[in-house]
């Protein structure tokens, strides 16, 4: 070899280290890829090529309290195109089936033109069985289209009760930040009314299919045969404590009227019917909810969206007047000796508060049933304010009653205290009691209220606080879950209830202010109202229950601007009470049956 | 007197058995990322076909006289560049590169050919009588055998493919015993190319260490006015080369800097590359179960990115097998370069090691990330008929040369 200043060894070492350290170097970085990286990696690989399909769970239903269908579920297609597979020549066919204008179509594939050709793109939402049909015919000369199914709130069991059920919809944003972790974009979610409270267990649980996809989204194949999947769980059924014959007939009775109507089960605070009215119509709210709808229902002057049952707040009128009643003889502030002569009106001041008659010489009993406003203008002051404002707030009133559904108002009682922010101390009179003393003035309500507050009557002080859920069928387990109500007892003498709903029923079956609602086989007690409205004419209010020896249905009834509360509301808190104690008769066999064999289901599922 | 060798005397398993695992080895590589293709799923057959015949051919290169390779040397190399012409004018473009003669359903590219003619054709002008490899024209011509063939493939283009010819040609040179100057001479110029990558100020500080090195090699003022002349115009023109590469390979250069500054594009390859490999683990994915490779993450997978196969279904088990393997089959190249006595078969030696190691380095390096992304085949493992024919046939030549080196002794 050619011996230079440069020795041959000395060149092969220089090509020596050249491959040794190359070596070296590729197993340095190998074992780190490789062994000390991996994880990185994998999960990036995973990423790659796994990708999760969700499958939507059916929401639960809803079952009135004697397993009849409130709310259901319906199946709803969705017409799909997979670009990459789709010919366009098909268009012109599409669209005219699915009654869209031309350009429909290449519109949505243009929208989405930078994903890959592989993702469908929804087409169609809600499209009718009679287009499935069709395509299920044809489907061999359709490359690129398909349908999917799922599931959408089935509204047609004759009931609206917009106002209690709510609506879900598509999770806005700002919640979607929030809740991150339990919702993806595109989920529903309960919007308002039951809907809203009990969406945790109304969701179900998604189910997620995993399938391989290639570096083009094009599905591949199952991921690991299909081991990974979790098929979706539909959501619990809800047993509702609504007896669907009082909601129709409630709803029935207001189509064309405004108000509400909220009936309590007086002994648990089951809610029997609830309606704000006028309604709107789920079905509107079903899929999407167009811009014209939303419109339409904003504009309107009647306010269809705002819940008046327990929301909406109103001068309860004479309907309050019981609660001067129970206060003052409660506290011993009177007895049944005590009488008041009515000249047709009280002078108080340099003011005169009128009655509606002149009732001569009233006790409570009397006073009650005629509504005499001379005697409970006495008796607020003998009262005074704040023990009536104590009383009222023990009835529930100035305060939310814990309604499951947040659509909730607290309404205002005054007080000392309340009068003094308002008007300042010491700068207001006792003026302002007289006017309270007959439901009047500042004081409003809520419909839910009256009807609580009718319910501790009947009942003597005790009652549950005011619910909607009875119970739900727990679907993984398909176990019936009872809801317990949380009762509570106000603590006053049963004296004192005896002499209250003793008047009450003189109001419909002696000489009072209901007597039109009279009816020969159930025993209605009740007090009607009605209250001064600055806008317009007068509501009309009745607040009952029945039977009187045995309460089972408690009732409040608003109707806006109709005047006096017997000749409107009463008669329809009579058909209410009709329609749910008559039936309640009939089918107290089938509902126990219908409870012994959910028994038998849920021990037999215990034994397993 | 008759000796009896051994069989392992005149042919070296230890460089005859690698090869066929690797073979083997990129067999199955590619059954695995074509098998489910749509439309290069025949290619493990044919890559089949190619091998058998390759080892056959190998054989007969085995057994030729040794005289053969020095002989025809000449014809080779004229012929190579012939074809390196002749694709030029009527070569079919793949890839955006005019490398291939189509015959029928095979291809046949000549730069392949080329590397095994230029390689004889150095080792033969190197040791031609009394050489003087410190002699300026013979440099000259030594550069000029070796930058022909450069020039014309970067024509194609081709850019990987022609730096493997650099590096044969440089490290045939420097292994001929060039002076400390010469390869002074002969380095420079691609250094100061380097220097003007990054601006003015580094160019000029490169040139400067030029004109103090020239000043300590004391050469007399006509040489080292040469030196320095040549040096400086490599600078400038290193402006013009950078322009003449194409955008895409402009893009490889600085996606292989940040491969993740763009995912979808330039570095797309290398990214998926690495998670492929890195998603290997010890053990790797197993055979025909790596997601990378079966949903096709990797466009091409079976050329250039063949090792990133390995790597995801078998791991770093695998992977180090395959590296290792190459490892043995160098060492055993080196150690075959001082054993080998006549001049032309050790030159011939080195340049095999030189193509293959070169070829090696650039592939696996971009395969794991640390080397730029060149599209440069892996040898005996990727898909290529033309390829895995000449790398092959080297190997042949080289213990053609292992089986006769007893009788110079």
């Amino acid at each position: 070899m050619n011996d230079t200043i440069f020795g041959s060894v000395f060149r092969k070492r220089i090509f020596f280290l050249m491959v040794v350290g190359f070596f070296a170097a590729c197993v340095m970085q190998l074992f780190n890829m490789q062994i000390i990286e991996h994880p990185i990696y994998s999960e990036k690989s995973d990423e790659n090529s796994v990708k999760p399909i969700h499958q939507m769970a059916p929401r639960g239903i809803f079952y009135d309290r004697n397993h009849k269908v409130l709310v259901g579920n319906k199946p709803s297609f969705t017409l799909r195109i997979i670009p990459a597979e789709y010919d366009k020549k098909l268009t012109p066919y599409l669209e005219a089936i699915l009654g869209v204008n031309p350009g429909y179509i290449d519109h949505i594939l243009k929208q989405n033109e930078t994903y890959s050709k592989y993702i469908p793109r929804k087409i169609a939402k809600d499209v009718s069985f009679k287009v499935i049909a069709w395509y299920e015919e044809n489907s061999a000369k359709l490359p690129g289209v398909d349908y999917v199914m799922e599931t959408q709130r089935d509204y047609s069991f004759g009931v609206m009760g917009a106002h209690m059920f709510g609506y879900s919809k598509e999770i806005p944003s700002e919640v979607l930040e929030r809740r991150k972790n339990e919702y993806d974009i595109g989920d529903e979610i309960g919007f308002n009314g039951i809907e809203k409270t009990y969406e945790n267990i109304l969701r179900g649980k998604k189910g997620t299919k995993y399938v391989l996809v290639d570096s083009k989204q094009k599905t591949i194949g199952r991921y690991k045969n299909g081991a990974e999947d979790e098929s979706a769980i539909k959501g619990d059924d809800l047993i509702l404590t609504i007896d669907k014959d009082a909601q129709e007939v409630a709803e029935e009775e207001f189509k064309d009227k405004r108000g509400a109507v909220v009936a309590i089960d007086p002994t648990n605070g089951d809610i029997l019917a609830f309606l704000s009215s006028p309604e709107y119509d789920l079905k509107d709210f079903a899929t999407v909810t167009s811009n014209d709808v939303w419109k339409k229902l904003n504009n309107d002057p009647d306010k269809p969206m705002f819940n008046r049952a327990s929301m909406s707040i109103y001068s309860p009128g004479s309907t309050f007047k019981m609660i001067s009643a129970i206060a003052a003889l409660e506290d011993g502030v009177i007895d049944t000796n005590f009488t008041v002569n009515c000249r047709g009106g009280l002078q108080f001041g340099d003011r005169f508060f009128k009655c509606l008659h002149v009732h001569g010489t009233v006790n409570i009993t009397t006073a009650i049933e005629h509504s005499c406003n001379t005697f409970f203008y006495q008796l607020i002051l003998k009262n005074g304010l704040d023990r009536w404002s104590k009383y009222a707030r023990k009835f529930g009133f100035g305060k939310k009653s814990g309604l499951d559904i947040s659509e909730e108002s607290s309404g205002i009682v005054p007080s000392t205290s309340y009068y003094d922010k308002v008007f300042g101390k010491g700068r207001w009179t006792k003026g302002l009691l007289v006017s309270l003393g007959i439901g009047q003035g500042e004081l409003s309500v809520t419909p839910l209220q009256l009807a609580q507050y009718i319910g501790l009557i009947a009942n003597f002080g005790k009652s549950a606080r005011p619910h909607f859920l009875k119970g739900y069928v727990d679907a993984e387990t398909n176990n019936y879950v009872e809801v317990k109500p949380q009762y509570y007892d106000l603590g006053i003498s049963r004296k004192t209830f005896d002499i209250v709903r003793h008047a009450l029923y003189l109001v419909v079956n002696g000489s009072g202010t209901a007597t039109n609602i009279k009816m020969p086989d159930i025993a209605i007690a009740g007090k009607t109202g009605t209250a001064q409205n600055p806008h317009g004419k007068d509501h009309s209010i009745f607040i009952g229950f029945a039977p009187y020896d045995n309460p089972k249905i408690a009732v409040a009834v608003i109707v806006e601007n109709a005047g006096f509360g017997s000749l409107v509301a009463a008669p329809i808190a009579r058909d209410i009470i009709k329609a749910y104690l008559q039936k309640d008769k009939k089918d107290e066999k089938v509902n126990q049956n219908l409870a012994n064999a959910v028994a038998a289901q849920g021990g037999k599922k215990s034994e397993n | 007197m008759r000796i009896n060798y051994k069989p392992q005397d005149r042919f070296d398993f230890a460089i005859f058995l690698p090869m066929i695992f690797l073979i083997i080895a990129g067999l199955l590589a590619i059954y695995s990322s074509t098998v489910n293709h749509p439309t290069a799923h025949g290619n493990f057959q044919k890559q089949l076909y190619w091998a058998v015949f390759s080892v056959l051919i190998f054989f007969i290169i085995y057994y030729l006289p040794q005289q053969t390779f020095r002989m025809f040397a000449i014809v080779t190399y004229l012929a190579a560049i012939f074809f390196l012409i002749a694709v030029l004018a009527i070569g079919k473009t793949v890839y955006g590169s005019k490398s291939w003669f189509g015959f029928g359903g095979f291809g046949f590219q000549p730069s392949e050919f080329a590397k095994l003619a230029t390689i004889l054709m150095l080792a033969y002008w190197l040791t031609y009588k009394s050489r003087d490899i410190n002699n300026f024209k013979d440099i000259g011509v030594a550069l000029l055998i070796g930058f022909v063939p450069v020039i014309l493939i970067m024509l194609e283009p081709d850019t990987g493919t022609s730096f493997v010819f650099v590096f044969i040609t440089i490290a045939l040179i420097f292994w001929s015993g060039i002076s400390l100057f010469g390869m002074f001479v002969v380095l420079s110029p691609g250094v100061m190319v380097v220097a003007s990558l990054f601006g003015v100020h580094v160019f000029l500080i490169a040139l400067i260490l030029v004109v103090i090195a020239l000043f300590f090699f004391k050469k007399d003022l006509f040489n080292s006015i040469s030196v320095f002349v040549i040096n400086l115009a490599s600078g400038f023109f290193f402006n013009y080369a950078y322009a003449v590469l194409k955008p895409h390979q402009q893009k490889r250069i600085s996606s292989f800097l940040n491969p993740y500054a763009d995912p979808l594009g330039a570095g797309y390859n290398a990214l998926q590359a690495k998670v492929a490999i890195g998603s290997g683990g010890f053990f790797g994915k197993g055979f025909l179960h790596g997601n990378q490779t079966q949903l096709r993450f990797i466009p091409e997978q079976w050329t250039d990115f063949i090792y990133c196969v390995i790597g995801e279904e078998f791991g770093f088990i695998g992977s180090v097998i395959v590296v290792t393997l190459f490892f043995v089959i160098f060492m055993r190249l080196l150690k075959l370069s001082s054993t080998a006595k006549d001049k032309f078969s050790v030159l011939v030696i080195v340049g095999v090691l030189t193509l293959l190691f070169s070829h090696f380095a650039i592939n696996v390096g971009m395969n794991i990330g640390i080397a730029p992304v060149i599209g440069l085949p892996l040898p005996f493992l990727s898909y290529g008929g033309s390829s895995l024919l000449v790398d092959v046939v080297l190997l042949g030549i080289v213990l053609n040369v292992y089986r006769n080196r007893k009788l110079h002794t």
